[in-house]
């Protein structure tokens, strides 16, 4: 991305505010292609970082042992995290049979998210909205699945939608909770993850452009400014960071919290 | 350098249960809004009432969001 913006500010125009545009980028396969949206840097994003977690998760575990090496210890750590602090601190004992799903979620958006700020990347699938739509879809299923199964289709129903109050309340109400249980939670999920990701890219664009448009600039003295926006984008970047690891981890916890309700019996 | 081993115990730094919670009362508050102004708007293009069952539908919906807010997520469990 760098090195299109020299390039650019060479000629003289940057593509300078950041548009929806930037998002879409030319195919890998056939090579440059726009309009083409079959196999693009996204497509590649994802399939590597799935490689990498199972070459990093099969590797780990190869050679299981009691006093774990260092690269066991830090994916039993992960796992262990993800089980403990999120699955069976959330749901209960019955959480340990989401352990993996969750794991999985977890460590897969993480991936996918720490594309936005490695360099030479910086952009990540997740500023796609269908990534994290099709994400929030499983869990979706996965909630409405475990939580008929648990109780069976009428008495799930009944539980998620008729709230404890007086039968005259029942048509404001139930209303109400059909938005907000099967309507609010999958969307605003796909949206959350969706536009922290967006924003980020788009404010690292802002930053990093300006500081070329600022050198290219006519007046003399806008041309140093240029210097504070790019310290801007690299603390930026770090301000990222954070926000990739707490959107991974918020998309967990509210999917285990999802379960948890499907699974809640009455109270 | 393979750091402590000791498995943590359940119940330790993780989030509380109700950790959705804050999430499920924004949905609540907006999604009571957002079905009842609709229906109120609906009502109004039906009967041509000049706004005022949007407003009624407004006022209803807010009304519910805050009933289920304190009826589900009021009371502890």
């Amino acid at each position: 991305m760098i090195g299109q913006s020299i390039v650019l500010a060479a000629e003289g125009d940057i593509p300078f505010p950041p548009s929806v545009e930037d998002f879409f980028l030319p195919a890998i396969v056939p090579w440059g292609e726009h309009n083409s949206y079959w196999f693009t840097k996204f497509t590649a994003l994802v399939w590597v970082s799935v490689g990498i977690l199972i070459i990093f998760f099969l590797l780990s575990y190869r050679k299981p042992q009691l006093v774990p090496t260092r690269k066991q210890w830090i994916a039993e750590s992960i796992y262990g995290f993800v089980r403990n602090n999120i699955a069976v601190d959330m749901i209960g004992h019955r959480g340990v049979a989401f352990a993996p799903y969750f794991t999985t979620l977890f460590v897969f958006i993480l991936m996918n998210n720490l594309w936005q700020i490695i360099p030479g990347v910086q952009i990540s699938p997740n500023t796609h909205i269908a990534f994290p739509a099709i994400l929030a879809i499983i869990s979706y299923v996965m909630f409405i699945w475990v939580g008929i199964r648990h109780h069976g289709f009428a008495k799930f129903m009944k539980h998620s939608l008729m709230p404890p109050a007086p039968w005259f309340m029942q048509p404001l109400l139930i209303p109400i909770e059909i938005i907000s249980t099967f309507i609010a939670r999958p969307v605003s999920l796909a949206l959350r993850l969706f536009a922290n990701l967006f924003a980020g890219h788009i404010i690292l664009l802002v930053f990093t452009l300006g500081g070329f448009v600022l050198l290219n600039a006519d007046a003399f003295f806008l041309k140093p400014i240029s210097v504070l926006s790019w310290a801007v984008s690299i603390a930026i970047t770090f301000l990222e960071a954070l926000v990739i690891v707490l959107q991974a981890y918020i998309f967990t916890v509210l999917s285990a919290s999802y379960v948890q309700g499907a699974l809640a019996d009455e109270h | 350098m393979t750091g402590d081993q000791t498995p943590q115990p359940a119940g330790g730094s993780g989030p509380p249960p109700e950790s959705g919670a804050g999430y499920t009362a924004l949905g609540y508050l907006i999604g009571g809004l957002a079905v009842w102004g609709f229906i109120g708007w609906l009502v109004d293009q039906w009967l041509d009432t000049g706004g005022l069952a949007t407003g009624i539908g407004f006022l209803l919906g807010g009304a519910g969001g805050v009933y289920l807010v304190i009826r589900r997520l009021g009371t502890p469990s």
